[in-house]
């Protein structure tokens, strides 16, 4: 071929690329849809909420889809993760598509969002550590990522939660759980985001419920801990404390005991924010709820299921003054996980809404049971 | 044009070829030593590895989860007992082998299938078509999922006969979320819920419902107590439990499969129903 020839070559393929590259758009993570009309929700209970699971739906119709169905069963507020590994895979790089897509969305919805913050990129952390581990070397990278996440979403997200679970050593990144390092992180992090967004409230704990025994190589009982956080002087480094308050097998009206694990558990964990003069200080619920799996030896008939979290609903307006809100776990999840997960959730992965969903939305509209 | 290679070029095409053979060494390693990787006797005979143990061992391991009866459960002296294992059992007698029966916890099921501690999951265990690029599925064995049932001798013998009737169903349950879903798509009905399965047969006994919305397996156990209750039409929604294997246990699956339509053909499968559920009602 002759030298005219080739050079034809080269810019027809270079020309294809082009438009294969503009028509399949990779940096883009899937066709944007229009974020609509801007909506409210209805409810009779606006402390009512639901953690979503969006952090691997991909497609951008299916957030909005989800966040839709939040605002129509009648929650005005959702917890959403937004793992740093995903939007920062490395030092220099960001991607906010997706946090986008879902902070847009669920803004348009009039949905509040709370921001859980976590899951370790590589580069913060050793090698052959899981994404849950976080050294105190790089406790500053984190409070970027989330000084950074603050100022992006500026009037559009308020809340965030530092962490999750960091009672349990799997959640620790299988670091020996300790309160104090847990301290040093919101000691770090706090002011960060705070001289980033001043009007973001910190949330902090979402501790695991459990009855670890002292010295359990698996966590740390959740009232110890609190308790723990306290002593290391964590009061000036959170605005709200989160809890997670799973039934179990229990009746929300099961009354509270510290050798038990039920709903009522979160008025302990209040009763320790008072004794340690924190009572001028709310507390929210980032993850709750009851599961109806037919083989889960902690699961509960569909039934009593929807009459437990439809009851969980009614004792935070009611009785718990203390608490802004209540996000059960979980309204859905992109994919069936085959496994007891599935018996949380409100809708199935396909949008058929569960008779739960239909149940919960019948209460928030204020029809009788 | 036709020439001799030269030495040079020869030894170029040498190097190439050694180089690649040791990529292709590596990787064939890799395959090896990955969890759930080839098998070392399916990859030099062709064959199905974990078959060839299972023959030479006399042997086939199979997993379950004793704690749903009376697919399986524990007997008093804490051995396993149920249709699965029975199941398993004949199977293996089938193929001149022995069931070697090994408990695990649900949710760790088919990581152990990966892990190669067991040879097979005979469970209750759903049909999952995520799982298919790691496991083979046998066809189904037992229909898990929601019938429509009705009292001997009702006039409704299918869903689009519905219409102007009432339907009991578990408040909140997979027949809850099926009645609603026929609701939703037009069906005259009126929902009767109640808090538990034993309630749902119960309304439909009492004429309080004319039909019902239940899961074969509570539907097949009051069955075989004696309850005068049919399922008719096919499942409205499909909840089929299936044996489980490594996905390169190629002759494994087919044994199991043509075992199995060997079962449905002689009784055995029938036989095993109405051992653990009781015998099914007149029709």
């Amino acid at each position: 071929m002759s030298e005219r020839s080739w050079k034809i070559v080269s810019i027809v393929s270079l020309a294809l690329i082009l438009i294969g590259l503009l028509i399949w758009r990779p940096w883009q993570g899937g066709r944007p849809v229009s974020l609509g009309p801007q909506q409210r929700v209805e409810t009779i209970n606006p402390k009512m909420g639901v953690h979503t699971r969006l952090t691997d739906e991909v497609e951008p119709a299916k957030i909005k889809r989800t966040l839709e169905m939040v605002r129509e069963m009648g929650a005005p507020w959702i917890v959403e993760y937004f793992p740093w590994a995903y939007i920062q895979p490395r030092p220099d790089a960001r991607n906010w598509v997706h946090a986008d897509d879902v902070v847009n969305h669920a803004n348009r919805q009039g949905l509040t969002v709370v921001a859980r913050l976590g899951f370790v990129p590589e580069w913060a952390r050793p090698k052959g550590t899981t994404p849950l581990y976080l050294d105190e070397e790089h406790f500053e990278d984190f409070g970027r990522y989330a000084a950074e996440f603050v100022t992006r979403y500026a009037g559009k997200v308020d809340y965030v939660i530092i962490g999750n679970e960091p009672n349990l050593a799997l959640e620790w990144g299988y670091q020996p759980v300790d309160p104090a390092q847990y301290v040093r992180l919101l000691q770090v992090v706090y002011p960060m985001i705070k001289e980033a967004n001043p009007d973001v409230q910190v949330l902090a704990g979402a501790l695991a419920p459990t009855l670890a025994p002292p010295g359990s190589e698996w966590g740390v009982n959740d009232l110890d801990y609190l308790q723990a956080m306290y002593d290391a002087g964590a009061a000036d480094y959170f605005d709200i404390l989160a809890i997670h308050a799973y039934g179990g097998v229990f009746s929300p009206d099961e009354p509270a005991a510290t050798d038990e694990i039920n709903f009522r558990r979160a008025e302990l964990l209040r009763q320790i924010m008072v004794e340690n003069g924190d009572s001028h200080k709310q507390a929210m619920i980032t993850e709750a709820g009851w599961n109806d799996h037919p083989r889960w030896t902690r699961a509960v008939r569909p039934g009593q299921r929807i009459e437990y979290t439809i009851r969980a609903y009614e004792i935070a307006q009611e009785e718990w003054p203390w608490l802004d809100a209540i996000a059960m776990w979980v309204f859905r999840f992109p994919w069936d996980q085959k496994s007891y997960q599935d018996y949380f959730t409100f809708v199935d992965t396909d949008f058929e809404p569960k008779p739960i969903y239909e149940e919960v939305q019948r209460y928030a509209r204020g029809e009788a049971q | 044009m036709n020439r001799k290679r030269s030495s040079r070029e020869w030894k170029w095409l040498a190097r190439t070829a050694w180089i690649l053979g040791l990529l292709v060494g590596v990787g064939a390693l890799a395959a090896i030593l990955a969890p759930g990787g080839l098998n070392p006797v399916s990859l030099l005979s062709g064959r199905d590895g974990t078959w060839e143990s299972m023959q030479s061992g006399g042997v086939w391991r199979v997993g379950l989860d004793p704690s749903f009866p009376p697919f399986e459960t524990l007997d008093k002296a804490g051995q396993p007992v149920g249709y699965d294992v029975d199941l398993a059992r004949r199977m293996a007698a089938e193929w001149g082998l022995e069931a070697e029966i090994v408990a695990i916890g649900y949710d760790s099921l088919l990581d152990a299938l990966q892990a190669d501690r067991v040879d097979s999951v005979v469970s209750a265990l759903p049909y999952d078509p995520r799982e298919t690029k790691d496991f083979r599925f046998s066809p189904p064995y037992f229909e898990a999922g929601i019938r429509l049932a009705v009292p001997a001798g009702s006039p409704i013998d299918d869903v689009d006969k519905l219409d102007d009737h009432t339907v009991a169903v578990e408040w909140g349950s997979m027949g809850d979320m099926v009645g609603r879903r026929l609701k939703r798509e037009g069906a005259a009905i009126e929902l009767v819920q109640v808090p538990t399965p034993v309630e749902v047969l119960d309304a439909l006994l009492a004429g309080d419902a004319d039909a019902a919305l239940i899961d074969n397996v509570t539907l097949r156990q009051a069955q075989g107590r004696g309850v005068r209750v049919l399922a008719v039409g096919p499942a409205l929604e499909s909840n089929p439990y299936v044996i489980a294997s490594p996905y390169k246990a190629d002759e494994l699956g087919d044994q199991i499969a043509e075992t199995l339509a060997r079962f449905q053909e002689n009784g055995v499968m029938a036989e095993l129903e109405e051992t653990w559920f009781g015998p099914p009602p007149a029709p």
